[in-house]
């Protein structure tokens, strides 16, 4: 009994542990703030802000303003509040990023696990494709596929997702590789559980700290390519206000008025450098070499 | 104490070491309070559990106690005429490997693996010997591979073409190369396989006589002491709680916890003895007892054992042990009455 | 040794075909933006179906991409169905300066990279490794196109030091777009110094190195940071060959007449010989960059010097 019970407070513990060393990394909770932060003004701007009237509605007589106490960040040629703009656009950059990670996720979970847990043939076969899948620059295969689909948002997060494949697919191979042959996968091979069952329930569970990893600094990575397609003209159109759209038309008038570049380039990047943050915490949290 | 003041017979003296480690706060003390005194070409063995502070205090021998964590807080240490504590970082570069040298426990880690093993014994050869030349330092390198048992030309190979003997074989003759006057072996044989620990301890044992070093044997197997130490240390929890020589320690043993090693090892003259193990485990070293640390364990504690740190306490002029129980004149531990 | 390169070179073939068909078959299956370009905007609609006859677009897609890779074989690329270029040529002609951009920033990256990250992992926790990890993860987290931008504010615009866009200058015009991409290579690569020599100092070795009376600086100079190089080459490799397929974005935003803003242009008119050559010749050109990073790694460490020898496989 009592042996029981303890084994049930070491497994809850393992996590309680990467919590506890998680919430001791200050750049990482800093950082885990930022997105929570984050996430809730883009699940909400649609309640503040009347996408119509307030977001893309021009404003000729009042347009170049700097920034001042009723526009923050000014207003752009069109005459719109810029600072709403930026903050509206939090939508779009964080929706795409997790999007497109998810999608590239789910296919790299199954393709990796079936490369790693399989082997030989399977293998062979998955990893030469996200060789070849993988030498075709991913901004290029992005810029392809969307100009293929014609840019809009959820084309962006199929030509992100696609293009994110074979770098994940080769995290969760290696993951999977690590406990393949562990004594648990061989017993449950030996009670005869079929093979899908064994990846989801022995395989993954055991293995996600690397891909949780992978995929927080993925999605970092998918918000700044989302942004440089769209500040190509391959994303998000205008008037949309996309950070990286914005930019493009900021662009064109960078000398005469450099603020227009400077906040949604900043809110790019404080986006980025949070999720980064927290990521980076999360791989030293659960990194078992600075475990001891 | 008078008696082991400055001796020019002494190849190693340790005074009153303490080290501590010092993690997220918690303090470790790692070492407390050691004394050791080693004559020249005497081998003394360091027994004790894994945590007990042995290669603590071997590598502060050496200073080289990896600081952050690991701060040495007070204490002196005089080898073969230096006093390491106040040598300059160059008097100690000159010190480790010419007077000093030291074995490690994992011969599979303890080699560069991107240097041939010819340029890692050379290394040491040319540090040592000023003005000698790379190739007259790798000739010397080949002779020690020789002296080891490993053909000379194998010099040119890497590490990880070597098998785990044959690299602690390397990593000796790496030891030896610029004939110490101390060798400090941490566990050499540990990493071993029971076959391959012999051929290494009878090596390690010939080239000591033959270059008339002292020797530290840190080591947690009483049957290694037994064949090649003269002296015996046995630490528990950071300090030394029963030194003597081979015969007081192992013919006449004091100390409780010497005692349990003993008394959980099997006895080939006796198959059927049954193994009595001691109870329990060492206490966490960032939070010692009060009292003795062995106390918890100890089959013989009295409430005085946890009041207060045990004072030593001399049997002979060599036999130390650090035992409260003797405070009662007439306590003997089991193991003296059966023989 | 021999035998294992041309074996790797050998293994290079499969990749380029398949990096081609993708690329052709995505790009080729939307003709119109060709046939507007080049037919105009008001064509008719029998015209357009000549015009798609003409250009041999009424084939089905499989059947142009065999052709297109008929004529890979013989080393011609085609010609581009807008300007007309030899796609070839095209490339040769903007590749050095993407190549002279990528490998000055490369120099750079390098030079910063390696003593800040080995600095920062030998005083690991103090003021110095803390700073330079946040200007790190700062150069990590800034979009190239955006520092690009506000490099041309400050430097072009408002102390007028350097030109803002254009190739006319020459070295001077290289030196904004070298910093731009080259502060995030010089952040991951801090940082992977960093890690490595971390992961590396604890090494037993070091230990043994340090009892032979080795000095502490030749300590990690001679036995730490020859270990340390390994996962730092493999790094720098991904990021040369990052740097060359993706300059895109940064030459787009300096207007430098690259291959990055070749393939840009390409892609907006689907212009699809030139978009299919330059991918795979980038695609190439990755390859050799990561087959020299793996003689780089041969040169380091003697256990894969071993597999080289052996013509052995590579793992992974």
């Amino acid at each position: 009994m009592a042996d029981i019970k303890n084994k049930k407070i070491k497994r809850r513990s393992q996590w309680d542990e990467i919590w506890r060393r998680l919430r001791k990394n200050t750049g990482a909770m800093i950082g885990m703030a930022i997105v929570f932060v984050m996430v809730a003004v883009a699940c909400s701007v649609d309640l503040i802000y009347d996408y119509d009237t307030e977001i893309i509605a021009q404003d000729i007589p009042n347009r170049y303003l700097e920034p001042c106490a009723e526009y923050w960040f000014g207003t752009d040629a069109l005459g719109r509040d810029v600072f709403k703009r930026v903050v509206y656009g939090a939508k779009y950059s964080l929706l795409i990023g997790f999007m497109a990670t998810v999608v590239s996720t789910a296919i790299a979970l199954v393709l990796g696990s079936a490369a790693g847990y399989f082997g030989g043939k399977v293998d062979n076969l998955i990893m030469r494709f996200c060789d070849i899948w993988g030498a075709v620059p991913g901004l290029m295969l992005g810029m392809i596929i969307v100009s293929l689909l014609g840019p809009s948002i959820w084309n962006l997060i199929i030509a992100m997702g696609l293009g994110g494949i074979s770098g994940k697919s080769r995290t969760v191979r290696a993951a999977v590789l690590t406990v393949r042959n562990s004594e648990y996968v061989e017993s449950a091979r030996s009670i005869g559980m079929p093979e899908w069952k064994i990846i989801l329930k022995y395989i993954l569970p055991n293995c996600m700290s690397p891909i949780i990893v992978a995929v927080t600094l993925g999605v970092a990575a998918d918000i700044i390519s989302a942004s440089s397609l769209s500040f190509l003209g391959l994303g998000v159109q205008a008037p949309a206000p996309e950070w990286g759209a914005m930019l493009t038309s900021a662009r064109e008038n960078l000398r005469y008025y450099p603020y227009l570049a400077i906040f949604p380039g900043l809110a790019i990047m404080v986006t980025v450098l949070a999720l980064n943050m927290f990521g980076d915490g999360l791989r030293d949290a659960m990194d078992p070499k600075l475990r001891r | 104490m008078a008696e082991n003041m400055k001796n020019e017979n002494l190849a190693l003296d340790i005074q009153n070491l303490t080290i501590h480690y010092e993690v997220d706060g918690d303090i470790v003390e790692a070492v407390n309070d050691v004394s050791l005194q080693l004559e020249n070409g005497k081998t003394l063995g360091l027994v004790g559990e894994t945590g007990a502070g042995k290669t603590s205090t071997a590598l502060a021998i050496l200073k080289m106690i990896p600081d952050p964590p690991g701060i040495i807080k007070s204490g002196s240490i005089t080898v073969c005429g230096h006093d390491v504590m106040k040598a300059s970082k160059k008097e100690l570069h000159a010190i480790r490997g010419k007077d000093v040298s030291m074995i490690f426990q994992d011969p599979m880690t303890s080699l560069n693996p991107v240097l041939t093993v010819g340029e890692q014994i050379a290394e040491s050869v040319q540090l040592h010997e000023k003005g000698m030349s790379k190739s007259a330092a790798l000739d010397r390198a080949m002779e020690m591979l020789e002296t080891v048992g490993i053909p000379r030309e194998r010099a040119f190979d890497y590490p990880h073409q070597f098998s785990g003997g044959m690299k602690q074989r390397v990593v000796i003759a790496i030891a030896l190369a610029c004939n110490p006057k101390l060798l400090l072996a941490d566990e050499p044989t540990t990493a071993l396989d029971v076959t391959i620990q012999a051929q290494v301890l009878d090596l390690m044992r010939k080239l000591r006589e033959e270059y008339k070093m002292s020797m530290v044997m840190i080591t947690h197997d009483l049957g290694i002491v037994a064949e090649v130490c003269d002296e015996v240390a046995v630490m528990y929890a950071g300090r030394i709680v029963e030194r003597g020589t081979l015969r007081e320690v192992f013919k006449n043993t004091k100390h409780p916890y010497t005692e349990g090693l003993f008394n959980s090892l099997p006895n080939p003259r006796d198959r059927k003895a049954e193994l009595i193990p001691i109870p329990g485990l060492m206490p966490d070293p960032a939070n010692l007892p009060q009292g003795c640390a062995f106390a918890p364990r100890c089959p013989y504690a009295t409430e005085a054992c946890t009041k207060a740190q045990p004072q030593p306490r001399k049997f002979s002029d060599t036999h130390t042990v650090l035992c409260t129980a003797y405070d009662d004149a007439g306590f003997h531990i089991r193991r003296n009455h059966n023989g | 040794m021999g035998r294992y390169v041309l074996k790797r070179l050998l293994m290079m073939i499969p990749v380029f075909i398949g990096v081609s068909l993708i690329v052709y078959c995505i790009c080729g299956s939307n003709t119109r933006p060709i046939l507007m370009k080049v037919g105009g905007e008001d064509m008719t609609l029998e015209e357009e179906a000549e015009l798609k006859h003409e250009l041999g677009f009424d084939q089905p897609i499989l059947i142009r991409y065999v052709k297109y890779m008929g004529g890979m074989i013989r080393g011609d690329l085609g010609k581009s169905h807008i300007t007309g270029d030899d796609v070839l040529e095209s490339f040769l002609q903007t590749f050095p300066l993407t190549m002279k951009v990528a490998m000055s920033s490369v120099l750079v990256a390098i030079l910063i990279s390696l003593p800040l990250g080995i600095v920062s992992a030998l005083k690991r926790g103090t003021l110095t490794d803390n700073a330079s990890m946040v200007v790190a993860l700062l150069g990590l987290s800034i979009p190239n196109f955006w520092f690009g931008l506000m490099m041309i504010l400050l430097f072009a615009l408002n102390l007028r030091w350097l030109p803002s866009v254009g190739y006319k200058q020459g070295i001077k015009s290289l030196i904004l777009p070298a910093i731009t991409i080259g502060t995030g290579m010089t952040a991951r690569l801090t940082r992977q110094t960093r890690s490595s020599m971390l992961d590396v100092l604890r090494a037993d070795y070091l230990r043994t190195a340090r009892a032979k009376g080795v000095s502490e600086s030749r300590v990690i100079l001679h036995h730490a940071l020859r270990n340390a190089l390994i996962p730092i080459i493999a790094t720098l490799g991904g990021q040369i060959a990052a740097t060359l397929a993706g300059a895109s974005v940064t030459e787009t935003v300096f207007a430098l007449p690259g291959v990055g803003r070749l393939v840009v242009n390409a892609i907006n008119d689907m212009d699809v010989n030139m978009v299919t050559g330059c991918v795979t010749l980038k695609a190439m050109v990755t390859s050799v960059v990561m087959l020299l990073v793996d003689f780089l790694f041969a040169l380091v460490d003697p256990r894969i010097k071993a597999q080289f020898a052996k013509g052995g496989k590579k793992n992974g």
